[in-house]
């Protein structure tokens, strides 16, 4: 008789059908019955996700714009590019006057905003962030107990799948790009429904780990002789590798129940390939959704989703030109005083970020809803697209991320550092990051009035 | 240097060490310490390509292997997926779809119907471990895979795990799965981890090893791991020799495999890789559809081929020949007939039809416009782009959009005279509208017309001083310009090598380009001479290389 259990001694006995022992790694948190409150019931889990659309909101060049309400605090007026978010208005806060600062270097046109806010560093050059993006250390803090560390996903239907996350800054995430897609990764093969009463460890999973160990038998013989930037890219890989260690590690857990965890049913139908904003939006709700789902089943705590990228493809079904060339070529309406078709656009494109917070304020979860249990983080590339402007870029924070978040506010400054709002929502959802950004943009002081 | 060359030869075949560096570095100079100066370093780690893969996994394991997964989105940088790519890692959920996927291949290759065609030895018992079995699937395969012999301990870590997994679910095959997935998802395969040695004809400087040479060669004309004699060309030291890579380019470009290499190449290149994502309004062009597209991308791949490959023709008459291929949803968006029995059929598009040079076809005219218009502009960034190696600047931030006006009504060369009578826009408009504005008679999808919004389309441009007219004008404004063929030296070089070009190295590509005037143009003859030429395996040394450890102990290879 054994007097130790190790890895393949637990393999024979489930392989040979008898013992279910499992002599694994303890994980450091454990989840109680329902499978989202701690042991100790004190809490449910905080989820974090951003939420990137493309091509800002609208300046009324002669003063104001078509977002930004005239009053700060709790009880602002809903402005008419914000509509959507008038359901859920006391969960979301609003971010304005928070510029990049770019200390010299170009404003690399539809990238430097973003990149600011992700990464805290102005970009060099258009093609790569010059820093890790802030999501990861969300992810790295809070998102290692479930199955996916973070979901990346992109609705937009263009060009070249798009994500902004990355942690070398040069390699980046690659999305789901379609309901399917997303539902195959979240609820096909390898999901194991925590409401099952019939669980059992999954054998093959073992061998899958034993896989992942001959890889990592080599990793100093691989690493000799390797150049500074040939071993950034290896350290990546290795980190993949870990990840998807911890991955099939979390399967091997029996899962806690989750009460709000309804498995979806799969989608029927293909999306379609169109990038006109019906069919982004449309996309947008059927992909939240599932993401929805996949939170409250607890598969995944971090997710970065894309609505429209950077210079956005996305048109209304009919119309010649698309938004991002209409948001430049578009003159300033005399009467009006702004840009009558691009603001009606942003208004459109702002609808798949309330169809998203819709879907997760729609899922029960403890005491209120899922959304209550979460913090999304949206922005876009610029403020003023026209002018390819990144002062003022729209931010909000969305949902309470465990009451920790004073929502429903409207926060103006006169041109602080868009990092204060990404060390702000690290701080809420409990990444221990005390400082953010590089140069002008670096940031120890979180925008407090929103911190319980 | 023939004596020293076979020394070096017998050297490395009777070393027992199986490692590709070990083995280059020790052969060259027997029992020289592998640490400090002498020490081989790695130039490169430069992650495969989808195509890479698709062709290596198809190439071992039969074309029957389904490959059915996302890859990692790949990144361009100075014109090529090639360069950018070089810089790229794999992030976890690409690792996540790498997994999955080699699980699925080694299930296929190695299922209870297949595996005994594939496994060179039988196991002395099919229902547990043969570690001697597993050891010459691991050295026959892994070689194949990471494109050089393994080291011991790289085998024996999964020997080990074939070991473990056959006893656990008591079958020989099952145990393989395991030690095959482990090399399908081994950094070693997933990324070209190029090495170089000391030179032993040239103290102090470095060379490239064997086995990377025979990477390099194999992946600029076949897209694809080396082969059986490539690998023996390595192990005998024979591609250190003019003769021996001779001998290899011989065989490369007459291989059937070369078309592939070459396509891959022109993907590449022509950025024909965009066409997978392509949308277009359907309100707009109701025509465009996933099998248009796709037919799109492989017409122009066709005519390329076809033109500079099969005919050896000259590389510029790719911008002046009517000749193509089309098939039926093709035909529809030509308006021409269709009459051939089978999916793909020869076509000469009359000169009336403005349609002449891969510029007019569908895949260059839709990928380069909008949703639900053409774009001088894009065409014409992505001309002097793509053909010329000249990238256009993005547009400064802080351009006053507002005097540029709208114009719903007329053509769009209204619009951009707009544009370019704006002096924030001008400089780059004024060099990027013409080539495009030419192209007008084509709309967003490549369909002909020659009016807009009722207007007639005016297709003349001034090409710095040049005054051409029409698609035709720019195919033969293109085929006589300097530039475009040295364009074409610039990136098959940058294309095999994998990194962006440095200035040092302009006097080589001059010489590359006179050298490809000299001999009419022939695509396959430039990549020869490129890959002939000492450059194509010089060493670039990266910053923070450091000198390996000696190698672990190493063992025979089983073969």
């Amino acid at each position: 008789m054994r007097s130790r259990f190790d890895r393949r001694s637990v393999l024979r006995g489930i392989l040979g059908g008898s013992a279910v022992y499992m002599a694994l790694p303890v994980l450091d948190r454990f989840l109680d019955g329902n499978g989202v409150a701690y042991a100790d019931g004190a809490k449910l889990p905080v989820r974090f996700g951003t939420y990137f659309w493309g091509l800002g909101l609208t300046d009324t060049p002669a003063g104001g714009t078509r977002w930004v309400p005239t009053k700060t605090g709790l009880g602002y007026e809903v402005m008419p590019e914000l509509e959507f978010l008038r359901p859920v208005q006391d969960k979301v806060s609003v971010f304005s006057g928070f510029r990049a600062i770019p200390d010299g270097r170009a404003n690399q046109v539809h990238w430097s905003g973003h990149a600011s806010i992700l990464s805290g560093i102005a970009p060099a050059s258009p093609l790569a962030f010059d820093g890790p993006t802030f999501d990861t250390r969300i992810a790295d803090a809070i998102g290692g107990n479930t199955r996916y560390k973070v979901v990346d996903i992109d609705a937009s239907v263009s060009r070249k799948p798009v994500s902004y996350s990355s942690r070398d800054g040069t390699t980046f995430a690659s999305p789901e790009t379609t309901p399917l897609g997303l539902y195959t990764r979240l609820f096909a093969s390898g999901f194991q429904d925590p409401n099952s009463d019939n669980w059992k460890p999954d054998p093959s999973i073992m061998l899958r780990q034993s896989v992942l160990s001959a890889v990592k038998d080599q990793r100093a013989a691989l690493m000799a002789g390797v150049g500074k930037a040939d071993q950034a890219k290896l350290d990546q890989y290795f980190t993949s590798v870990r990840e998807m260690e911890n991955q099939l590690s979390v399967q091997l857990q029996k899962p806690g129940k989750c009460e709000a965890c309804v498995v979806p049913a799969a989608p029927k139908d293909e999306a379609a390939r169109s990038a006109s904003i019906d069919v982004v939006n449309s996309n947008t709700k059927a992909m939240a959704k599932l993401l929805a789902m996949g939170l409250a089943c607890n598969q995944t705590r971090v997710f970065n989703f894309v609505h429209t990228a950077g210079s956005s493809e996305t048109y209304i079904a009919g119309q010649s030109k698309i938004y991002h060339q209409i948001t430049h070529d578009e003159p300033t309406d005399a009467q009006l005083g702004y840009q009558s078709q691009t603001s009606k656009i942003a208004g459109m494109v702002m609808q798949g970020f309330g169809a998203l917070l819709a879907e997760m304020n729609a899922v029960k979860e403890g005491n209120g809803t899922l959304l209550d249990h979460m913090l999304v983080m949206g922005f876009s590339d610029t403020g003023y697209a026209k002018i390819h402007s990144i002062d003022n870029i729209p931010i909000f924070l969305a949902g309470g991320a465990g009451g920790k978040h004073k929502a429903g506010q409207h926060i103006h400054t006169a041109g602080d550092s868009v990092t204060r709002v990404s060390l702000t929502a690290m701080q809420l959802v409990g990444a221990p990051v005390g400082e953010f950004g590089t140069g002008t943009m670096k940031t120890s002081r979180p925008v407090s009035e929103v911190m319980a | 240097m023939r004596a020293a060359v076979a020394l070096f030869a017998l050297a490395a075949v009777l070393s027992d060490c199986g490692c590709g560096i070990a083995a280059a570095a020790g052969a060259a100079t027997p029992g020289a310490p592998q640490q400090g100066a002498n020490a081989p370093i790695k130039v490169a780690v430069r992650r495969i390509t989808e195509s890479q893969y698709r062709h290596t996994i198809a190439d071992i394991f039969g074309m029957g292997i389904k490959i059915n997964s996302r890859f990692e989105p790949e990144r361009r940088d100075d014109g090529l997926l090639a360069v950018g790519n070089s810089d790229l890692s794999l992030t976890t959920s690409g690792f996540e779809q790498y997994f999955a996927l080699a699980a699925s291949i080694a299930a296929q290759a190695l299922g209870d119907n297949q595996a005994a065609a594939i496994v060179p030895c039988k196991p002395s018992n099919p229902a547990g471990a043969d570690d001697g079995c597993a050891r010459q699937f691991v050295a026959k395969y892994g070689e194949l895979l990471f494109r050089r012999p393994l080291t011991g301990p790289e085998v024996a870590v999964r020997v080990r795990a074939a070991s473990a997994g056959a006893i656990q679910a008591g079958d020989f095959h099952a145990g393989l799965r395991l030690a095959l997935t482990s090399m399908l998802v081994a950094p070693e395969f997933l990324f070209r981890i190029e090495t170089a040695e000391p030179d032993p004809a040239m103290p102090g400087k470095y060379r490239l090893d064997a086995y990377t040479k025979a990477s390099r060669l194999s992946f600029l004309f076949w897209d694809t791991a080396p082969d059986a004699e490539l690998l023996e060309a390595a192990r005998t030291g024979a591609i250190h020799t003019e003769s021996g890579v001779n001998d290899q380019l011989a065989r490369l470009i007459a291989s059937p495999r070369y078309e592939q290499g070459a396509r891959a190449f022109f993907v590449d290149m022509l950025q024909l890789d965009g066409i997978e994502n392509l949308v277009k309004d359907p309100a707009i062009y109701p025509k465009f559809n996933q099998s248009v597209a796709d037919g799109a991308k492989e017409q122009t791949l066709r005519t390329t081929i076809d033109l500079l490959i099969r005919q050896k023709r000259d590389y510029r008459d790719l911008f002046t020949s009517n000749e193509t291929f089309i098939n039926r949803p093709l035909a529809s968006v030509y308006k021409v007939p269709f009459g051939s029995s089978g999916d793909w059929a020869a076509y000469t598009f009359a000169d009336s039809s403005e349609r002449s040079g891969i510029l007019t076809q569908v895949s260059f005219l839709s990928l380069f416009s909008h949703p639900g218009t053409s774009s001088p502009t894009k065409r014409g960034i992505k001309i002097y782009e793509i053909f010329r190696c000249e990238p256009t600047p993005n547009p400064p931030a802080d351009v006053d959009f507002s005097k540029v006006k709208d114009s719903t009504q007329g053509t769009v060369r209204g619009r951009l005279l707009d544009h370019m009578s704006n002096n924030g826009c001008t400089v780059c408009h004024r060099r990027s509208d013409p080539p495009g504005l030419a192209l007008e008679h084509f709309d967003g999808l490549g369909q002909l017309r020659t009016t807009e919004n009722g207007s007639p389309i005016d297709v003349s441009a001034d090409i710095r001083g040049t005054k051409i007219v029409g698609a035709q004008g720019l195919g033969n404004f293109l085929r006589n310009d300097p530039r475009v063929p040295a364009c074409l030296v610039r990136d098959v070089y940058a294309y095999g090598v994998g990194r962006k070009i440095d200035d040092r190295e302009e006097d080589y590509l001059a010489d590359q380009a006179r050298a490809f005037a000299t001999h009419g143009y022939r695509v396959p003859d430039l990549m020869v001479q490129i890959a002939a030429s000492p450059e194509f395996f010089e060493v670039v040394i990266p910053k923070g290389a450091m000198p390996v450890p000696k190698p672990a102990n190493t063992t025979a290879q089983a073969r």
